[in-house]
């Protein structure tokens, strides 16, 4: 009881705080959308909107955007659509991937073998480029690049797979001025994180399918290295079976997670530099064996990590572990939060080093709509709201 | 979809008639009536499968993918098709990996009737496996009793040819041979609307043909018959619709080639003691192929499936005075499945069924009560691990039930029963590489129903009306929902669903001279509830795409060799997901279907084998079938438009 009283106090405060010092600027043609209203009284101030990519089930047609609106604490459900009406299939099938880039947001969406762009203001179309079976997506300052399953030995714009049993992906080029795609390069089996740092992209390739196929029958493990000059692979880096994200530092470290095998070989975080991409070292300590990724999420030199401990232990109920990697410190850290569900995706914000907000995107039975719970990582470490998302909320993009 | 009403005289069964002071008679009589039955020649032309039969009955609803190629699922009261058995003249035609029995693969050829049962099945000799299912289908053969034959020819604007043949044949007085075959090539092409703008349906192709023969004996105080089954068939899976720019939605191709050969043997050893051999060998094997070079979105799989299985079963029955009689059923069934799948497990698995029922049968009251003990073994071999793997491999259960009918007048009857059956995970649900899912527990099926059944015929008329409440529990439901296309399932343990419903028919039909009407009106109420999860935002809605309301309105006019019938079904509001909210709301819709069929007869033969039946002798047969009426856009399964307008043509002649 206290407790809630205590966040009703804040929630008021919170509200008449931002009357007084939040400056809107000319009002967007999404600001009359209403939906749930939550507690984002202590998130951090340069922080505008929250977007959540709700992948959905593949086949049904209903990956859904929805967004956290800093100004008002709003979260809107479904705004692709309501601020698209005219575009009447909606999203579409299976979003993949979120990021923004120059106050875009750019979202893959996989089953629809497209990347959509929308005005991160107010939602509405921007452009709509066909790719297909897009994955996940990294920008420079010229171009997004987009990796593809590109399970096809059909030529599409210029890309014909040599081994049509089992191709291999690539990654296709997308000028960011004219909405263009502008050629592509072949990469690993199944490429899925990508991630852009000092002239290079970093290509992560699970081989996801390729585990199931002949000849093979074999998960990828390695992380292309694309020069983004020639736009070729420069070298190709060893790491562990079925690699999922990338991320970077900024500060030359590369950071890959592995999915598994789901047999003997448990997921994991793995680093190394950019500058000696030979010296790839397992994230794990004494204290936290269980280094498990299930999702993951960077922030800074900060890459957060959510795994569970039994794995393979398909018929137990999980629990999920929450921890992160500083590479600049080389520190794991480890959190004491009680994560219910089945943590799908997830978001960080940081406001101090002692102020983080956690969000988790809870797939629940994967089928109907999820929902997006906010944690606080500080002082009582506590659940603080539940808001209804859409269905498998897998995707988070911060606007700043 | 050819959905064909009924005519007079087949609404119901044949009288039951008790010889009296007979034995031999009184254990034959049934405890249970058949839910719905139907007479296939009685029918205004002959419908192209089993679907559109069932597809009319209460409280059936059949799940429909679209077009002649499209998957087609009968789904009773709620209960989820995994539980309703189809059993082939009492043998269970079953699919160890997805437990989905595909109804468009079964011609009506050959059939004399379909029936459904949704509280037990109570005849004599019945197989165990016949008592283990929660609500079952059966398609019982006509017997040849003469000579004779059937060509036909079906076409349609789907671009559909369906040449069929049918050939009976006396090799003795004790023997029959019938053989038959059927061709089906469908383009599966027609217009649908796909979000703002019209679209024609592609890769919804099949061409498929079945050859089948079947030996008819008798012996002293028995009979017997073997029956070699062969289908083979290539289609296109189209794919649900999603949005997509350029690239198509599908170019995956299924091809099928299924055979089995099953029989029996029943005898009458005394007047008091009887048996049954069944046996069937099935060899199914599907080969799937995404094609990649032909659709750039497609993930790279070109995959070969063979499923197989050995079933015996053994069926003694014995009166033991007067009306009381007790059977004693044992089945065994082995079922195993290869795949070049990558990580595939080979699941093999061996199921014994065994029942003990007993009945008691008098003219006006009659009960039966059965339990059925079923345990089965399951093995795996994952070819990292090797050798095989019996863990968590045994599941048994114990299912008992218990049927009551009252008839105190002669146009009153009522009956009621309660029943739990239990059905196994699949193959595919609990081993498959990717949606398999281990932590699904088996599903259990209580059901409590009742029916009250009204009959009266004032002169030339004859008037019924059933009614029947039902309650069905259904715990650790198995939700299959498809997903990248028809050949892969999620599967979803929805946990506790609660059903309520009721099943009213009313029927007339009426006949003077050469002039003859009937109407049947149909109505179901499904309040099938999910009761998983207490204070999730799903307790308390209705599961996925079940209506409350279904019903159907068929009426059917003849003047002598001519017949005309007019259905209308209408179902209501349903939601594609638990979550009852209105991105998830699918809108109601009807469909309207006719048919008109006339009948040159050539030359009489003989007395009909029974009143109705629309030839006996030489005849050509001539009819129309319109579908879909209005051009109603409609969807069973979101993503899969089902075809607009369509017209076939059927001519055949029988001799």
């Amino acid at each position: 009881m206290k407790k809630a009283l205590l966040l009703f106090t804040f929630g008021v405060l919170s509200v008449v705080a931002c009357r007084k010092t939040f400056v809107p600027g000319t009002p967007t043609k999404d600001a009359s959308l209403e939906g749930e209203s939550v507690n984002v009284a202590e998130f951090p101030a340069d922080v505008k909107k929250i977007f959540v990519l709700n992948e959905g089930q593949m086949g049904a047609n209903n990956a859904t955007l929805d967004f956290l609106r800093r100004s008002d604490g709003q979260y809107i459900t479904g705004a692709f659509k309501k601020m698209n009406p005219s575009a009447a299939a909606g999203l579409g099938d299976v979003g993949n991937d979120i990021a923004i880039h120059d106050d875009n947001v750019w979202m893959v969406i996989n089953n629809s073998g497209l990347v959509e762009v929308v005005s991160a203001a107010d939602e509405t179309e921007l452009a709509t480029i066909e790719i297909p079976t897009p994955r996940a997506i990294a920008f420079d300052d010229k171009y997004a690049y987009v990796t593809s399953w590109a399970g096809a030995f059909a030529t599409y714009e210029g890309y014909e797979v040599v081994d049509s049993s089992n191709p291999k992906g690539c990654v296709y080029r997308i000028n960011l001025s004219t909405y263009k795609v502008e050629g592509n390069v072949e990469v690993g089996y199944q490429p899925e994180g990508i991630a852009y740092y000092d002239g290079k992209l970093y290509v992560a390739n699970s081989g996801g399918i390729s585990s199931q196929l002949p000849p093979l029958y074999a998960y990828d493990n390695t992380v292309s290295v694309i020069d983004t000059k020639t736009f070729a692979v420069t070298r190709t880096v060893e790491v562990q079976v079925n690699l999922k994200n990338v991320y970077a530092d900024g500060k030359g470290h590369i950071f890959v997670t592995t999915l598994g095998n789901y047999f003997d070989v448990h997921s994991g975080l793995y680093v190394f530099p950019a500058d000696a991409p030979d010296q790839v070292t397992h994230v794990t300590r004494d204290f936290l064996k269980h280094t498990h990724v299930s999702c993951s999420f960077a922030l800074g030199d900060e890459v957060y990590c959510i795994g569970t401990e039994n794995e393979f232990a398909f018929n137990e109920k999980h629990v999920y572990i929450l921890w992160s990697y500083n590479a600049v410190k080389d520190k794991v850290s480890l959190y004491l939060v009680d994560l219910g569900g089945v943590p799908y995706g997830m978001a960080v914000l940081e406001d101090s080093i002692e102020l983080r907000t956690l969000l988790v995107g809870d797939a629940g039975d994967y089928f109907n709509p999820g929902t997006v719970t906010c944690y606080r990582l500080y002082d009582l470490q506590d659940k603080v709201w539940s808001v209804t998302a859409g269905v498998c909320p897998g995707h988070f993009a911060v606007w700043k | 979809m050819i959905l064909a009403a009924v005519i007079a005289f087949c609404l119901q069964a044949p009288p039951d008639t008790l010889a009296p002071a007979a034995v031999y008679a009184v254990k034959e009589l049934p405890v249970v009536r058949a839910t719905e039955a139907v007479w296939v020649d009685s029918l205004v032309s002959t419908p192209m499968g089993v679907a559109d039969i069932l597809r009319a009955f209460t409280g059936v609803q059949v799940k429909d993918y679209g077009g002649a190629g499209g998957l087609k699922t009968v789904n009773v009261r709620s209960l989820g098709s995994e539980h309703v058995g189809i059993f082939l003249d009492g043998i269970q035609v079953d699919n160890a990996q997805n437990m989905q029995v595909d109804l468009g693969r079964f011609s009506t050829d050959g059939l004399g009737q379909v029936l459904l049962y949704n509280g037990q099945k109570t005849s004599r000799l019945q197989t165990a496996k016949e008592y283990a299912a929660g609500a079952s289908v059966h398609l019982e053969s006509a017997l040849p009793t003469v000579s004779g034959g059937e060509v036909r020819l079906r076409g349609g604007t789907l671009g559909t040819v369906n040449p069929s043949a049918q050939w009976d044949r006396r090799l003795s007085g004790r023997l029959m041979l019938r053989t038959s075959a059927d061709f089906l090539y469908s383009a599966g092409r027609y217009p649908y609307p796909c979000f703002d703008t019209t679209l024609v349906r592609e890769n919804g192709d099949i061409r498929s043909l079945r050859l089948e023969a079947q030996l008819f004996g008798r012996v002293r105080g028995g009979s017997w018959q073997v029956r070699v089954y062969g289908y083979g068939s290539e289609r296109g899976l189209p794919g649900p619709v999603i949005r997509r720019l350029s690239f198509p939605f599908s170019a995956e191709r299924q091809a099928d080639q299924d055979l089995f050969v099953q029989g029996g043997w029943t005898q009458e050893w005394t007047a008091r003691y009887s048996t049954a051999i069944r046996f069937k060998y099935a060899n199914n094997y599907t080969h799937y192929n995404t094609h990649p070079e032909k659709n750039p979105m497609a993930l790279p799989y070109n995959l070969h499936y063979r499923q197989q299985s050995g079933y015996l079963s053994l069926a003694q029955s014995v009166v033991l005075a007067g009306p009381w009689s007790v059977d004693v059923s044992a089945d065994v069934q082995h079922n195993a499945l290869d795949s070049d799948v990558g990580q595939f497990v080979t699941p093999r698995r061996t199921t014994l069924t065994g029942a003990l029922a007993t009945r008691v049968v008098w003219q006006t009251f009659r009960a039966a009560a059965h339990l059925v003990y079923e345990g089965a073994w399951d093995r795996f071999r994952t070819p990292s691990a090797g050798g095989w793997s019996r863990s968590g491999g045994y599941r048994d259960s114990w299912m008992p039930s218990l049927s009551l009918f009252w008839t105190p007048l002669r146009w009153l009857e009522a009956d009621a029963f309660v029943k739990r059956t239990y059905r196994l995970p699949s193959f595919n649900d609990l081993y498959y590489s990717l949606m398999g899912n281990a932590n699904l527990v088996p599903e259990a099926a209580l059901q409590v129903g009742a029916d009250v059944r009204l009959t009266l015929r004032p002169d030339g008329w004859e008037l019924g009306l059933r009614v029947s409440p039902y309650y069905n529990r259904v715990s650790n439901k198995i939700v299959a929902i498809p997903t990248l296309s028809q050949f892969r399932w999620a599967m979803l343990n929805v946990g506790l669903v609660d059903i309520t419903g009721a099943d009213v028919k009313a029927s007339a039909s009426w006949h003077s001279g050469p002039w003859r009407a009937s109407g049947t009106l149909r109505y179901s109420f499904q309040q099938a509830l999910d009761h998983s999860v207490p204070d999730s935002q799903t307790w308390g809605n209705q599961i996925p795409y079940i209506p409350r309301h279904s019903g159907s309105v068929s009426a059917s006019f003849g003047w002598k060799d001519l017949a005309f019938t007019w259905d209308s079904s209408f179902t209501g509001s349903r939601w594609s997901r638990t979550a009852n909210t209105p991105d998830y709301y699918l809108a109601p819709w009807s469909l309207s279907n006719a048919a008109v069929q006339y009948t040159l007869r050539f030359r009489e033969r003989g007395v009909a084998d029974r009143p109705g039946a629309p030839s006996a002798g030489r005849a050509l047969l001539l009819g129309v079938t319109i579908d879909n009426v209005f051009n109603t856009p409609y969807q069973i399964v979101q993503g899969y438009p089902m075809p607009g307008l369509s017209a076939q043509l059927s001519v055949s002649f029988r001799w």
